[in-house]
């Protein structure tokens, strides 16, 4: 029995198949579907949530690997100002890739990378956005990161 | 009463998305996020060659595979009803015959237990082709050639001889790649049957055109179907078809008696809902040694799929953008094994821009014009085609204003002439004329006792903010706040629904919701009528007015009564009103439904040794008629900005040309643009409510797409002296 | 995805053993390659033994040596201050490398066996794949190949190595430690990968359950300037087209020590000895920055997507020199 930790709540779960990622085991299993999937193949970072207090991408890691560390998704976050940001700067549109942004910028504080535009853009990187909302979404992160 | 008319052109600074709470918390819900009990998971089988037939299919190994329910095949699949066409054809049912026209086009699809099971067991399916040899060259002479494929050929005045005449000319063959849509939500259908009903959670951009396709190849009343789209993860285009993974869906769910899931893949992405026609664009521009334009001739060529269609008329953009006493334009389309060609955010328009600005920014430099003078000598004050006023058009003021705001005026007119460190630097320019696509909606607007309004109507919000311009259109138009009013969507059993498609939607479902908002006032008018006792007992529709939830006498606003007392007056829980919308006939306005207008300054700076390119910054203004939320009208252009510096710079699908194999079909090898790819970028509207249309909206989803690419070429032309003719323009053509 | 077995030991002896006794079982650490190309349906282990919570990581300094064990990540390593100190351009790499994502999951063991991205190495649905299937082809030498080698390739494979930090640590002379049931060795990096030749499908000396254990960094000397200039389309989060580990020790304007290697360009991480030489005891000109470029990329093996590369790479190699002589 593996047991997750996602915020802040322990799930068993049974993965006699390991090939369950972390992401399907969120989405299928626990029904977290805030977490998306635009890839699965680690080219995208909709997938992105918060291991131990680091930023990675769930669908290329096995829930099995994550037997007992502390999963944050966006579910977890209990009105963080990043989100209200977002939705002041209208820094999505269909917002599928939302989640993954925002859990991305939500760490990005925490790795001190959010200091001037250009560092802003570039580690959040790692987040496509099809819609096009990049300018909106580092002046959503320039904002709470002023203001933290 | 109130009328939209009299409202500003930009209705305020823009709320916020009323959607934005779900979706930044992860609770909107996509077709993905859905599960039903007893729920199983598909996967697909796609053909490994381009072109040929099925001789042998075994999928025994599939069948023994953990947690297989079942292996479809054209062997043992339902035959189904040929696929409806709604303006443009749909797919036809897959897994009809042996027939492989394409790489990558379905062949079977596995039911499983888990994702898993239903993944791997795909691949054990085992194929032996006849191979044919595929048509994937463009230029094969033995490719079918469909000429005027729509009709819309255009012809006046006498070219030929206008170029023969011409002291200066430009001659010039302009290529666009291939593009893939590539939204971020992967495309699902969860189909779910109960007896003959079904019900669908599905990605797309139209539910009603889903319904309506479904019903007819399964041969069931549409009333049977019912499709649920409240989110979707982007469409660009993509949506605007029932592609094949729909009805396999559908018909899996039907074999294993249980709700099937079927999540495509993002390879499958790329080979199974269409992509952006390649385009050859021949332009020969006449004119006069003075820059003024006597002769344009504008011919294209693009891409087909062999069963498809597909309407890219990207030589049109020569008709409206510029005045000239001749034009030519014909478009030709060409059928190769590939997979579907599909309207990509801006279709025909993005790459004919691409071409025609190209071409004008040429003609420029050869008479020796400023480029954004020469765009203003040649402005098309009419409609040049039928001589007919536009129904509003601000592209004059787009260029100045933008010129202004980008400081054109510090431009070195010499080419190579500005430079900083390894950079050079050029500003470039482009005009934007477009083109936008009304269809037929209808909508429906519920007032309710408890001070609450819903409107309805079957369409889809892909997150261009239907949800929120409705409900503060209506909220405008019945005088309630905007909190009051929500915007319910995207479910095929409301009143039917435009689709959310070629910049026409806004026009479409708000020139339905501002008929139904009438239709309901008009409604408490006559109810108000009907009670002797009340103070508007005695007044029509004209002489009243909405707000606060209150209906009163024009000028008087203490004689009226409100919304809800007049429900309850007369013991009425609610009160409901349809609505609808249809295009206007530009032969009864007399006048040319303009389109958006816009231009694009565009700052470049080029390594002139590695050829690398990067945009600095961005100018684009646009002419959008009236705005009604502009928070959300500016995301539209920045999201069809970031749209064009991909089509500039980046996306190009690119297809195996021995085997018909998409090569880069993943999001590490298909380059779409990051945050450090991203200009500043400044964006300004500009222009008057638009006359075509009740609600004076012209529709921006598509048009900051537009241009991007032309300038970006153009401003690489200023930098270096290089001309880039085709796109994307990547750094080894550059590379001195 | 096939099914597969997953266990986790505790110890490295017991990983090493659980995967030595089945040959078609393999290590799992931070998943960014492996994951993927199993899902890709090219890569289908039957066995994968997790090890990313064995002992062996961290960064130690150990005199002129950083020692990293294995299983640091991209992210803990390039938040070293010694490295960020001694070998700036080792953290470029890093940085440029990937996503702050995927440098987190992502081990420094872990990327320096990263594979190829070549997608006709990827896709099942080519046929012809020596790297593969050895013996069956190489589609991609007739197809689009933009992002392919054009060093060390042959009509055989033309699969790019795509990490960025292999390059930055093969201009270091790093070693890589090995540990398997029989022994334990160290190979330097230099020595460690292999050139496709007949066999693409053998990358590297690794023998089956043998695993990485620890990578060691001689440091240069202090006062080395530096870079990592790493070439591509897009601004980030893309694998280099080109790309330049450059580390040079300078006196006044004559370079006294050079080590130099490049990336996007080699079926391995291709070091510049030759470039070296040239560049020894030569001043800092644009002559011998060509020269050195000229005795970086010869010798190869291009088609018509990739030919642009030759002149790039060599355009890529003198910018960074001349960016830190200047």
């Amino acid at each position: 029995m593996t047991t997750l930790i996602v915020n802040g709540m322990e799930h068993p779960l049974d993965l006699a198949d390991p090939r369950v990622t972390l992401l399907d085991a969120l989405r299928d299993r626990l029904g977290l579907t805030g977490t998306k999937k635009g890839c699965d193949q680690g080219a995208c970072g909709a997938c992105t949530v918060i291991a131990d207090g680091r930023r990675i991408l769930s669908c290329l890691t096995l829930a099995a690997q994550c037997d007992g560390r502390e999963i944050t998704t966006i579910e977890g976050l209990e009105s963080h100002p990043m989100q209200d940001a977002f939705m002041r700067h209208d820094a999505f549109q269909c917002g599928y890739c939302t989640s993954g942004q925002i859990m991305s910028a939500v760490a990005l504080l925490g790795e001190d990378r959010a200091g001037s535009d250009d560092d802003i853009r570039e580690f959040m990187s790692g987040n496509l956005c099809r819609c096009g909302a990049y300018s909106n979404i580092v002046a959503a992160v320039r904002e709470v990161a002023r203001h933290a | 009463m109130t009328t939209i008319q009299q409202q500003p052109r930009i209705l305020g600074p823009g709320i916020n998305r009323v959607d934005g709470p779900l979706k930044v918390t992860g609770q909107a819900r996509y077709a993905n996020d859905f599960s039903l009990p007893g729920m199983a998971y598909a996967a697909v089988v796609r053909s490994t060659i381009a072109s040929g037939r099925i001789t042998r299919i075994d999928t025994t190994a599939a069948e023994k595979s953990a947690g297989v329910m079942r292996v479809i095949t054209h062997e043992n699949a339902d035959h189904l009803a040929a696929a409806p066409a709604t303006f443009i054809k749909n797919p036809q049912a897959p897994l009809q015959d042996d027939v492989i026209r394409y790489h990558g086009q379905y062949i079977g699809v596995v039911v499983a237990d888990t994702q898993q099971n239903a993944t791997a067991a795909a691949r054990l399916v085992e194929v032996e082709y006849e191979l044919h040899e595929a048509l994937l060259d463009p230029h094969d002479p033995r490719a079918e050639r469909i000429k005027d494929p729509w009709g819309e050929d255009t012809a006046w005045g006498d070219v030929r001889t206008a170029l023969k005449r011409a002291p200066v000319m430009i001659d010039q063959t302009y290529t666009t790649s291939e593009n893939t849509n590539n939204p971020l939500g992967l495309f699902t259908t969860l189909a779910a049957w109960d007896g003959d009903t079904l019900t669908l959670h599905d990605s797309n951009q139209w539910p009603n055109m889903v319904q309506m396709v479904v019903a007819t190849m399964f041969g069931v009343p549409e009333d049977a179907v019912r499709v649920l789209t409240p989110f979707v993860g982007g469409g660009f285009g993509a949506g605007l078809r029932c592609w094949s993974h729909i009805p396999l869906a559908v018909m899996a769910a039907r074999h294993v008696g249980r709700p099937v899931k079927l999540e495509l893949t993002r390879p499958e992405m790329f080979t199974g809902l269409g992509h952006r026609t390649a385009s050859f664009n021949w332009i020969k521009l006449g004119a006069t040694r003075d820059g003024r334009l006597t002769a344009i001739e504008h011919e294209s060529l693009t891409t087909l799929s062999m069963e498809g269609d597909e309407y890219e008329p990207c030589s049109s953009v020569s008709c409206s953008a510029y005045a000239s006493p001749n034009v030519t334009t014909r478009d030709q389309q060409v059928k190769l094994n590939i997979p579907w060609t599909n309207f990509m955010r801006a279709p025909g328009d993005s790459q004919g821009n691409f071409a025609l600005e190209s071409a004008i920014d040429e003609l420029a430099w050869e008479v020796g014009l400023d480029p954004l003078e020469i765009r203003l000598l040649n402005y098309a004050e009419v409609d040049p085609k039928t001589g007919r006023p536009w129904s509003s058009n601000a592209l004059r003021q787009c260029l100045e204003i933008g010129a202004q705001r980008f400081g054109w005026s510090r431009r070195n007119p010499e080419i190579r002439s500005m430079r900083e460190g390894h950079e050079l630097i050029g500003y470039g320019v482009a005009g934007v004329s477009f083109f936008w696509y009304q269809q037929p909606c209808s909508a429906k607007v519920i007032f309710r006792a408890d001070g609450s309004a819903y409107v309805r109507s079957a369409v889809t919000d892909i997150g261009t903010g239907t949800y929120t311009i409705m409900a503060q259109l209506a909220a405008r138009l019945l005088g309630l706040d905007v909190e009051q009013v929500e915007m319910q969507l995207g479910d095929s059993e409301m009143p039917a629904g435009a689709a959310a498609g070629g910049s026409g939607l806004t026009a479409a479902v708000g020139s339905a919701v501002h008929d139904a908002c009438g239709r309901l006032v008009q409604k408490f008018v006559d109810l108000a009528a009907t009670d002797p006792f009340s103070p508007l007992a005695d007044v029509g529709i004209e002489n009243v007015e909405v707000s606060e939830g209150r209906l009163y006498r024009k000028g008087d606003p203490t004689r009226g009564e409100s919304l809800a007392r007049i429900l309850a007056v007369h013991g009425l829980d609610e009160l409901a009103a349809d609505g609808s919308s249809t295009p206007n006939s530009p032969d009864e306005l007399g006048m040319t439904p303009a389109g958006a207008r816009g231009a694009r300054f565009v700052e470049v700076r080029v390594d002139e040794d590695l050829g690398r390119v990067r945009l600095a910054r961005i100018v684009t203004v646009n002419d959008g008629g009236r705005i009604l939320n502009e928070k959300l009208a500016r995301s539209q252009i920045l999201g069809g900005t970031v749209g064009g510096i991909g089509m500039a710079l980046f996306e190009d699908t690119v297809t195996d040309m021995d085997t018909g194999r998409i090569a880069n079909a993943t999001f590490g090898d298909y380059l779409v643009p990051v945050n450090a790819d991203m200009p500043d970028v400044h964006i300004e509207f500009v222009g008057e409510p638009d006359a075509f249309n009740p609600i004076g909206v012209k529709g921006v989803g598509e048009i900051g797409l537009v241009g991007v690419a032309a300038a970006v070429a153009n401003a690489i032309f200023h930098a270096t002296g290089k001309r880039i003719r085709s796109l994307p323009i990547t750094m080894d053509m550059l590379m001195d | 995805m096939r099914e597969f077995r997953y266990e986790r030991p505790t110890t490295v002896a017991e990983a090493i053993r659980a995967v030595s006794e089945d040959p078609e079982a393999d290590f799992l650490a931070g998943g960014t390659t492996e994951v993927d190309l199993m899902k890709d349906g090219v890569f289908h282990p039957d066995l994968l033994v997790d090890i990313t919570r064995l002992p062996l990581r961290g960064v130690r300094r150990n005199g002129t040596m950083l020692q990293v064990g294995a299983l640091t990540t991209m992210e803990e390593l390039a938040a070293d201050r010694t490295l960020m100190e001694r070998a700036p351009f080792v953290r470029e790499a890093l940085l440029l490398g990937a996503s702050t994502q995927l440098r987190n999951m992502a081990t420094i063991g872990g990327n320096l066996l990263q594979r190829t991205r070549c997608r006709y190495f990827r896709d099942p649905a080519v046929a012809a794949c020596n790297k593969r299937e050895p013996g069956s082809g190489c589609e991609a030498v007739n197809s689009v190949a933009r992002m392919h080698a054009i060093l060390g390739a042959s009509r055989d494979c033309i699969a790019l190595h795509a990490s960025d930090l292999a390059v930055a640590l093969v201009a270091l002379d790093a070693v890589v430690h090995l540990q398997s049931e029989q022994e334990e060795r160290s190979v330097p990096l230099t020595q460690f990968y292999l050139m496709p030749g007949d066999t693409p499908d053998r990358e590297n000396v690794l023998r089956h359950g043998e695993l990485i254990t620890a990578i060691d960094i001689p440091l240069p000397p202090e006062g080395i300037r530096s870079t990592y200039l790493k070439v591509r389309d897009r601004a980030s989060y893309e694998f280099a087209l080109t790309s330049a580990a450059v580390a040079l020790t300078m006196d006044g304007s004559v370079i006294m020590d050079a080590r130099v290697a490049m990336g996007g360009v080699g079926t391995i991480p291709w070091r510049g000895f030759e470039a070296e030489e040239v560049l020894r005891d030569a001043p800092a000109t644009p002559d011998t920055f060509r020269s050195a470029a000229d005795g970086m990329i010869h010798d190869t093996f291009t088609v018509p997507g990739t030919a642009f590369k030759v002149e790039l790479a060599k355009r890529t190699l003198i910018r960074a020199l001349t960016e830190v002589t200047s």
